[in-house]
């Protein structure tokens, strides 16, 4: 005989290996393709999960990479109003620095012939050409021959109906300006830029669209090879305890915090999405048992070794598991864009995240990990005929009807885990709440161990009750439920688990998402009445409204009062908190229901003398304040100290938020104009009607927004 | 040359409380070239002998050699090779495996030992053509009948060219012409290989094709029985 080169697997020929699985795999191609379609919807939700989520921070990874270049640092103003360009100039002259550049940032609103969308602007010093970021290497090619334009990416363009060379209004701080689009970024060749919520334009027509004339938010900073230390000494004194010296990237990181509560309520689902991949997988699977049990002891009967055995085996749940993981990831990947691809509003509001979808060769390595372990784990009970204790024809005397029935052994064994699991889970939540999602996750776990015991106790409880009804048909479905089959088990894992995950996740999910939604409509209930630039509470952008404006708005028909809140973002270490400044002369600084420690009416008290600030728990943790303590705030006129009046929740900002009155806002951010004007009715007067007087009162303008909390 | 020599061999089964003593010290012969019938009735222990002679399961006492080689005592692995490489089994129940052809049933043997797929199939098909399935080499065993599927297991146990060759029942689905044949077969493959053959039987026109003949009965063997003695059960 010829000597063949083909490769041996334990003395097993590649090619014979793949022509017996091959032969294998096709005879019971339902039930394959059964136990493929459980693995892929399994690999299909996990990997949509981690696209959807991943997809957050990536594409606002990439923007920001496109936008800073090759800065690595930055000088950071502290109030949306930014500081001086000027301060740009001297930058440039710094040693060590190699190129800088100055860059407004602020929310607008664009609005087209089709509608109205939240961007945010970024304009750009023609300075920024020498950072090789997006101003010299994606715009070079039309030479900023838009000067005088605004530059749109492809997805706010189709979302107001926009082309190149159209008029838009942009509303910004309660006023309405008309520019005209420059150009439409489109195409691969912009990556995330196309799909992000951005609008670029040059500097000084930022500045003008903006009302901000002569500020800028940022300063970027390319320093000199082995220079970047000496830069940020030169910056952090030429900032003088009033800007921020950062990364240049440093909103990525203030965006990983943000997304936190999201990335954990997703998490838990793609766990609960493995376990439901894994149960169909498995159930699908069991029905091929018999079958690939007595296959095995044929094989052993004629003198395959265990080994032999088992890499047939493993082939074959290879070859299912690769290619149900293959389609659960194309799946998956048409999921992530359907039905996961969702920004959460917290976050779009104040991150210039993209819709582009964000695959990284991780993600898909780590979904396909998943389908494999799922495939390879249903394979389990075939691999048990291996034991070298069992007779190698074991498969032919066991009672071969695929349901593979559980021993009254585990069942109890199996109940006491958990029993456990359900323990240890309290214990640990109760200790460490932090862990209530990693506890959620081991719960799914208990539920699945506990089926069995429950299957016992209902078998046993319609067994008695089928002796009291003799000639019933009971009887032969207690003899059924007592058989309790792996099976049976994986089918009521699966039911379980689509219960639990519908409660979990979605109570997890509704506690994120939607619990922030509730805070804020709290927040909004604190007024019957918001004048707001945009659909945003937290707006950080100012209102230009002048004393005329506010006097009629306090005289319209049907109002008792009018109160300017102020505040905006302050990027503090990780945390882009929400600096909210309520006025002293109003009823609610805070409200009852937001605080969580401190004492109400001390609280507010404090508050209005200045001086004093609520701090969110999460923050008060992390620097271990206590109320009555205090803390140091970095602000425009530098570092404040500020008491702690009271711990709070986040407010529906899940960075952080602080509280202080507007004097210490106006004083220290040298700012004063409002955010938001708080507006309350006099008894018996209804909201339409409130809405009506004020939206009058204020000229009836398209840039600002006249909203009710409900 | 090739010799099988079972010496005082003992396997008892536990039922229950129940001691069945399945094969009970019984010294068997069989030289190269022989071809050996053992008769007996149902539960006479006649299968338990062939499984003992195969490594599949291990004698209680005594010894089970083939060429000088304690079989019973072989580890796992040691098994699995002799029955892979030295070992034809015609099992009564075929033991033919339903998601492969009758080509592929007949070559997977080869494939353990490590043949290509082409070279186990160039080995397999004159075998299957010899049991009269040449026409048939690529149906499944659901789509046979049993005499088929019987003789889809006997060109198995013959195409890695065994050095022991053991038939439990191997024509009991099989016509008395067919049964003729086959009978035959294994005796000329016995003859020609010089290698020893044991087959167990109900049928006493297998009387005629074996060298010689034996009754096993509640576990011990009788004496040889000559071309006159009565061979069925009672």
């Amino acid at each position: 005989m010829r000597r063949s080169r083909t490769p041996r697997v334990l003395g097993l020929r590649f090619t014979m290996l793949l022509h017996i699985c091959g032969r294998r795999l096709r005879l019971h191609t339902g039930q394959e393709l059964l136990a493929g379609s459980g693995i892929a919807v399994g690999v299909a939700l996990v990997f949509g999960v981690l696209v959807a989520n991943t997809s957050l921070t990536g594409s606002a990874g990439e923007l920001m990479h496109q936008v800073v270049g090759s800065a690595r640092l930055q000088l950071a103003g502290r109030s949306p109003a930014g500081f001086d360009e000027r301060i740009a100039s001297t930058v440039a002259q710094l040693p060590g620095v190699q190129a800088s550049a100055p860059v407004l940032r602020e929310n607008i609103t664009v609005v087209g012939r089709r509608g109205a969308r939240p961007v945010q602007l970024v304009g750009l010093g023609v300075d920024i050409v020498g950072l090789g970021s997006l101003g010299s290497r994606n715009f070079g090619q039309f030479g900023f021959r838009v000067a005088d334009g605004l530059i749109l990416s492809q997805s706010v363009a189709e979302a107001t109906g926009v082309e190149p060379g159209d008029l838009v209004s942009v509303l910004t701080a309660g006023v309405a300006r008309r520019v005209r689009v420059g150009a439409v970024l489109t195409g691969a060749e912009f990556g995330a830029l196309a799909s992000s919520s951005v609008a670029i334009a040059l500097l000084p027509v930022a500045q003008k669209l903006t009302g901000l004339a002569g500020r800028a938010t940022v300063v970027l900073v390319k320093p000199n090879k082995g220079a970047t230390p000496l830069v940020a000494r030169e910056l952090r004194s030429l900032a003088a305890g009033r800007l921020d010296v950062l990364p240049a990237d440093n909103e990525l990181r203030l965006l990983d915090e943000a997304v936190k509560p999201n990335d954990q309520a997703t998490s838990l689902f793609a766990a609960l999405s493995i376990m439901v991949g894994f149960l169909l997988a498995l159930c699908a699977m069991l029905l091929t048992v018999p079958e690939r049990r007595r296959f095995i002891a044929d094989l052993r009967m004629q003198g395959y070794d265990w080994r032999q055995a088992l890499i047939i085996l493993g082939c074959e749940a290879v070859a299912l598991g690769v290619a149900a993981s293959f389609a659960g990831v194309m799946l998956g990947y048409a999921l992530s864009r359907l039905l996961f691809h969702h920004v959460p509003a917290y976050l779009a509001s104040v991150f210039p995240i993209g819709s582009q979808q964000v695959v990284s060769l991780p993600i898909v390595l780590l979904a396909i990990a998943c389908g494999m372990a799922a495939t390879l784990l249903a394979s389990l009970p075939m691999v048990l005929d291996l034991n070298p204790r069992r007779a190698r024809d074991a498969a032919y005397r066991a009672a071969g009807n695929g349901s593979e029935s559980i021993s009254p052994r585990t069942i109890l064994m199996l109940g006491a885990v958990g029993v456990a699991l359900v323990a240890i889970t309290t214990m640990l939540v109760l200790l460490w709440p932090t862990l209530t999602l990693a506890g959620g996750v081991i719960l799914a776990l208990a539920t699945l161990c506990l089926i069995p015991v429950v299957f016992a106790g209902v078998a046993r409880g319609l067994s008695r009750a089928s002796e009291q009804l003799r000639g019933s048909g009971l009887i032969l479905a207690t003899r059924e439920l007592s058989a309790i089959s792996t099976r049976s088990v994986a089918l009521a894992g699966i039911a379980a688990l689509a219960v639990y995950g519908s409660v979990a996740v979605g109570g997890a999910q509704r506690d994120v998402l939607r619990g922030l939604d509730q805070a804020i409509v709290q927040e909004w209930s604190a007024a019957q009445i918001w004048v707001t630039p945009d659909a945003n509470i937290f707006d950080a952008n100012s209102i230009t409204i002048d004393s005329r404006t506010l006097s009629a708005i306090a005289r319209a028909p049907g109002v008792a009062s009018v109160l300017a809140h102020q505040g905006g973002f302050l990027d503090v270490g990780s945390h882009r908190l929400w600096i909210r400044a309520t006025p002293a002369s109003g009823n609610a600084m805070i409200l009852s229901s937001q605080l969580l420690r401190g004492d109400y009416v001390r609280a507010t008290n404090l508050l209005r003398r200045g001086g004093w600030a609520t701090v969110s728990s999460g923050y008060a943790e992390e620097h271990g304040l206590k109320v009555g303590g205090s803390f140091s705030l970095p602000t425009p006129s530098g570092s404040v100290r500020f008491g702690v009046a009271a711990i709070t929740t986040n407010i529906g900002w899940p960075s952080g938020t602080i509280t202080i009155n507007t004097h210490d806002y106006t004083h220290f951010w040298r700012a004063g104009d409002p955010t938001t004007l708080a507006v309350s009715l006099k008894p018996g007067v209804s909201t339409a009607a409130g809405k009506h007087s004020v939206y009058a009162a204020l000229g009836y303008n398209p840039a600002l927004r006249v909203q009710s909390a409900h | 040359m090739s010799t099988l020599e079972l010496g005082e061999v003992v396997k008892h089964y536990s039922s229950g409380a129940e001691i069945v003593r399945a094969v009970d010290g019984v010294s068997l012969s069989i030289g190269s070239g022989e071809f050996v019938a053992l008769f007996g009735p149902s539960g006479a222990g006649k299968t338990t002998l062939l499984l003992l002679a195969a490594a599949l399961i291990a004698p209680d006492r005594g010894s089970v050699l083939f060429d000088d080689r304690d079989v019973g005592a072989l580890s796992e692995r040691e098994s699995a090779r002799y029955r892979l490489e030295d070992v034809g089994f015609i099992f009564q129940s075929f033991h033919l495996m339903s998601s492969m052809s009758a080509l592929d049933n007949t070559t997977i043997k080869l494939a353990g030992g490590g043949a290509t797929v082409r070279e186990a199939r160039r080995m397999a098909w004159p075998w299957l053509e010899r049991v009269g399935l040449g026409e048939r080499a690529e149906h499944k065993p659901g789509e046979m009948s049993m005499g088929e599927r019987q003789r889809v297991a006997i060109a198995r146990a013959l195409v890695n060219e065994p050095r022991l060759l053991l038939a439990d029942e191997p024509t009991g689905n099989l016509d008395s012409q067919r049964t003729g044949e086959i009978l035959a077969l294994l005796r000329d493959v016995c003859h020609e290989r010089q290698i020893p053959g044991l087959l167990v039987t109900h049928d006493p026109s297998a009387m005629a094709f074996v060298d010689r003949a034996y009754t096993l009965r509640d576990g011990r063997l009788s004496d040889e029985l000559s071309a006159g003695s009565p061979a069925s059960p009672s």
